[in-house]
């Protein structure tokens, strides 16, 4: 029993973790300027949800902090807070440490102190806004809650109490019988006047008091079904004053065609205009979506009338947003007696008569589902399996294909076969597909509280969220990516007096981007901040004897060095980077994805660190190629041509560099056997292939290869699963007759130095 | 390691490498295969042979004796190689003979003597053992009564980066 508590508290967890993140994103949008009404009912749904969840697993603490939150939002939501860029602040440190009291929920983190925040949110609340911001709409000061209503809601729950067993409908319709011939005029009628005395009392004590709340509720079918008691949610009204001054039994039908199961009532229920609209809506907090409330401030002359004249007034009509709709539909009972006005005032009787009927056999649910999209969760190493098996299917593809004749391979069949496996294959990467923004997400708070705990104003720019990376990516580049941006704030950008010496602007840039480029996603942090101090790097290289004293490192070198183990340049350790344990992780972390972290560094203008990831187990389209007699794969995507180079048609450039001469444009070339360190059996040139391929870092360049030997699509086997990345390969595929061949890197082929020349080969791999 | 800690005896696997005799923990074995030409690896430490395909898993193939500093194996009849699991990672090991599976007790391993140099922590611990073993060393006359079998820590052998870039 615990443990399915735990699995639903784990479910719960997760949604916590997916509204933090929408209402992040909400907030760092309003933050930008977007305070459409959209956004910040977006932020609100998601406090909102994350406090009905907290409340149903009894963490208190939480539950009550996002009750105060959400209390601002609500206001916000409401315009009657406006949501200038103090309030918005505020609302972020509120989300913050919303964030904070998650983790301790999950039991990661102690309890935060929320007491400052609770006081600077009931600030808010209060003053309507952030003090000595100007704000445009003054509303009338919450007026003291007249004292008027308490007698009122004495009694009601005393013609409630009338029904002690709790079943309201019974209870409802016993009035109704005693009431029948006018349900306007029912038993409850005198209570009006209790109101009126209310509001009389109010103008006098608050100039001009508001008027009455006329709410109107309908419980659906579907809030019986779950359990969700009408006469609680009447009784919670009635607790704040309330009264039920009608009840609508329209839809009740005969006897015999009664369904005990659904909802067939309409109360309405007058409440003093005094209490806050946010208490109200609360009492509605866990009614089915699809029931009907509707709650409306009665600005006429609060006349002691019954319900139905009032709701057709309509004024200031407000739809309570429930959590899982936008906006309450209309419940079939609403729909109905909306027709039965209609036929009162003499229209279209026939639409009125199916409308009446209708949503009595249909509920409204099935439409909802439409709407919102569904989804199931699937245990992430189900989906592995899937992802493996599949990998499987492709090699065995691949075998029958070896296996059959030339003629064969031809045939309708196989390429039909291949082409459905690549779909499936295609279709379960993409199951496991997520967009980046969720490892982004966090980025946002982390600059602030760097920012804070620097004194370095920080803005941050993203770019290629909705980049889709496999989900097992995303989760593990969350920690090098925030060492990355721990360490672009702490160490690349400059406090902002610096920064304004430097003719900088005083606050910072970090730029955060993601992008797609073939099977690999570069995911670059960037400041422009002071860049690498490479002799200060030097230096401590040296020092603790990472680097010989007289090592001839290039300029690029120097800047790989800071990843190096235990190498940290932090003059003062502080407590956000610099304990020395910093990009060494990062790049043994990115290195363990198969992937491999490039640093550029321009001094004076800033630092970047692009992550390049593979986009785990894929499908490549490569061409087979022989270098040195050994097979190896070149990813098909970067080909632009092949060409057997005729005598002459290389060239030196430098004793070790050379170029092939394509239609007059000289491309340099690298011998793929040098590279590896592999004979060529003193193949001559013009036995070669020369295969000009693009690459990112040096546009074309010519690989020279022995042989191609086909075409065809591999499944890629990264090498690190086993053993650790290897500086121009790409991975490892098995062939058709159990064979490996390695997967060529070209981005990394086509700037590396041959073999024997690389000086620091542990450092390069 | 922990092995100090466990009470009671422990299964190994031993094999001749470079004329000596090791043992790895039997736990650890996966499985052993004939010896077969791995595809070669560029720019990588010349012990490691390359990698070869095990199931469907790119699994590299460590030349042993070099990884510990002997000359490296010949490639012979009776080569083959380990296939064992370092943490989550596998390896095949490529050794001389296999020659048996002894049981040992925990209180019979003796700790490494620290004169060695370089690479000392990858033998976890020496123990002697007695009987068939050296049956098929016929050369080793002077250790009638028993044979010095050198336990390997397979964690210290494991192929993470840090080897590489300590060369």
């Amino acid at each position: 029993m615990s443990d399915e508590l735990d699995e639903i508290q784990a479910i719960f967890f997760e949604e916590c973790t997916e509204g933090l993140t929408t209402a992040e994103e909400g907030l760092s949008a309003m933050q930008a300027g977007d305070t459409s009404a959209d956004v910040i009912a977006g932020v609100f749904r998601a406090v909102h949800s994350i406090k009905g969840g907290a409340g149903a697993f009894g963490h208190t603490d939480l539950t009550a902090f996002a009750h105060r939150f959400e209390n601002v939002l609500d206001e916000v939501r409401a315009g009657k807070i406006v949501p200038t860029p103090g309030v918005t602040a505020v609302m972020l440190r509120a989300f913050d440490l919303l964030s904070d009291h998650v983790s301790a929920a999950m039991g990661q983190a102690s309890r935060p102190d929320d007491a400052a925040m609770l006081v600077e949110l009931d600030q808010v609340l209060e003053n309507k806004g952030v003090a000595g911001e100007a704000v445009a709409p003054a509303p009338a000061a919450a007026p003291a809650p007249a004292p008027a209503p308490a007698p009122v809601a004495m009694e009601a729950p005393a013609a409630a109490d009338a029904d002690p067993f709790g079943f309201e409908p019974v209870a409802i319709s016993l009035d109704d019988l005693d009431g029948a011939a006018a349900p306007d005029a029912d038993e409850f009628g005198f209570t009006p006047v209790h109101v009126d005395i209310a509001d009389l009392d109010a103008p006098a004590e608050a100039g001009g008091g508001p008027g009455d709340w006329i709410v109107t509720f309908g419980p659906s079918r579907a809030a019986l079904a779950n359990a969700g008691e009408p006469l609680l949610v009447v009784r919670e009204l009635e607790e704040l004053g309330g009264k039920v001054t009608a009840v609508d039994t329209d839809a009740l039908p005969a006897l015999r065609d009664l369904d005990p199961e659904n909802a067939y009532f309409v109360w309405t229920l007058r409440l003093p205009g005094t209490v806050e609209e946010s208490s109200i809506n609360d009492c509605f907090d866990f009614v089915a979506p699809d029931s009907l409330v509707r709650v409306e401030r009665e600005e006429s002359a609060p006349v002691a009338e019954a319900a139905p004249a009032p709701e057709t007034a309509a004024p200031a009509l407000t739809l309570v947003d429930m959590p899982a709709a936008e906006g309450a539909l209309p419940s079939p009972r609403e729909m109905a007696r909306e027709g039965d006005l209609d036929a009162m005032l003499g229209m279209v009787q026939a639409i009125a008569e199916t409308n009446t009927v209708a949503p009595a056999d249909k509920p409204k649910t099935p439409d909802r589902t439409e709407a919102v999209s569904q989804t199931i969760r699937v245990d992430l190493t189900k989906l592995d399996m899937l992802l493996n098996l599949v990998g499987e299917l492709v090699i065995r593809n691949s075998i029958l294909s070896d296996r059959l004749s030339a003629a064969d391979q031809q045939k309708v069949e196989l390429p039909e076969l291949a082409r459905l496996t690549r779909q499936i294959q295609d279709n379960v990467m993409s199951l496991r597909a997520q967009p980046i923004r969720q490892a982004f997400s966090r980025v946002p708070r982390m600059l602030r509280d760097l920012g804070t705990e620097t004194g370095k104003q920080v803005v941050l720019e993203t770019y290629g969220e909705t980049t889709e990376v496999d989900k097992t990516v995303i989760e593990k580049i969350g920690d090098p990516l925030t060492h990355m941006i721990r360490n672009a704030v702490d160490h690349g950008l400059e406090t902002p007096e610096e920064r304004l010496a430097a003719g900088k602007p005083a606050e910072g840039t970090i730029k955060l981007s993601a992008e797609q480029k073939g099977a690999r996603i570069y995911l670059r942090v960037e400041d422009d901040g002071r860049g690498i101090n490479r002799e200060r790097v030097r230096a401590k290289a040296v020092e603790r004897g990472i680097i010989a004293e007289d090592a001839n490192l290039t300029p690029e070198e120097i800047d790989q060095l800071i990843c190096a183990p235990g190498f940290s340049t932090a003059e003062v350790i502080s407590n956000i980077s610099g304990r020395g344990v910093g990009m060494d992780v990062v790049r043994s972390n990115v290195e363990a994805l198969g992937g491999r972290l490039e640093i550029a560094s321009r001094p004076g203008k800033g630092t970047s660190f692009t992550m390049i990831l593979p986009l785990t187990l894929a499908i490549l389209d490569g061409m087979m190629v022989r270098i040195g007699g050994q097979r190896f794969v070149l990813p098909l995507g970067n080909v632009i041509e092949t060409i057997q180079p005729e005598q002459g048609q290389v060239k030196h450039t430098t004793p070790e560099t050379e170029v092939v001469d394509v239609r007059g444009q000289y491309i340099p070339i690298k011998r793929a056997c040098d590279l590896f360190g592999l004979s060529n059996n003193g193949r001559r040139v013009e036995d070669s292939l020369v295969v000009i391929v693009e690459s990112e870092a040096l546009g074309q360049v010519g690989l020279m290869v022995d042989t191609i030997d086909d075409r065809r699509e591999v499944v890629i086997k990264s090498l690190d699963q086993n053993l650790f990345p290897i500086r121009g390969l790409g991975g490892a595929t098995i062939l058709g007759d159990g064979s490996i061949a390695l997967i060529l890197d070209i981005e990394a082929l086509a700037t590396a130095s041959p073999a024997h020349r690389n000086p620091v080969k542990g450092m390069a791999a | 390691m922990s092995s100090f800690e466990t009470v009671g005896d422990r299964k190994i696997v031993t094999f001749s490498l470079a004329n000596q005799t090791f043992g790895i923990d039997m736990s650890s074995l996966i499985e052993i295969r004939e010896w077969e030409t791995p595809t070669p690896l560029p720019t990588v430490p010349g012990y490691i042979k390359g990698v070869t395909n095990l199931r469907g898993n790119v699994v590299p193939v460590i030349g042993l004796a070099e990884r510990l500093g002997w000359e490296p194996s010949k490639i012979h009849a009776r080569s083959c190689v380990l296939v064992v699991s370092i943490g989550d990672k596998q390896a095949g090991f490529l050794v001389d003979e296999v020659s048996d599976i002894v049981t040992i007790g925990s209180q019979e391993v003796q700790p490494a003597p620290d004169v060695q140099i370089g690479d000392e922590r990858v033998i976890q611990g020496l123990v002697r053992i007695t009987g068939r073993t050296g049956e098929g060393k016929t050369e080793k006359s002077e250790e009638e009564s028993g044979q010095m079998v050198l336990l390997l820590d397979l964690d210290a052998l494991s192929l993470t980066r840090h080897l590489d870039l300590a060369a």
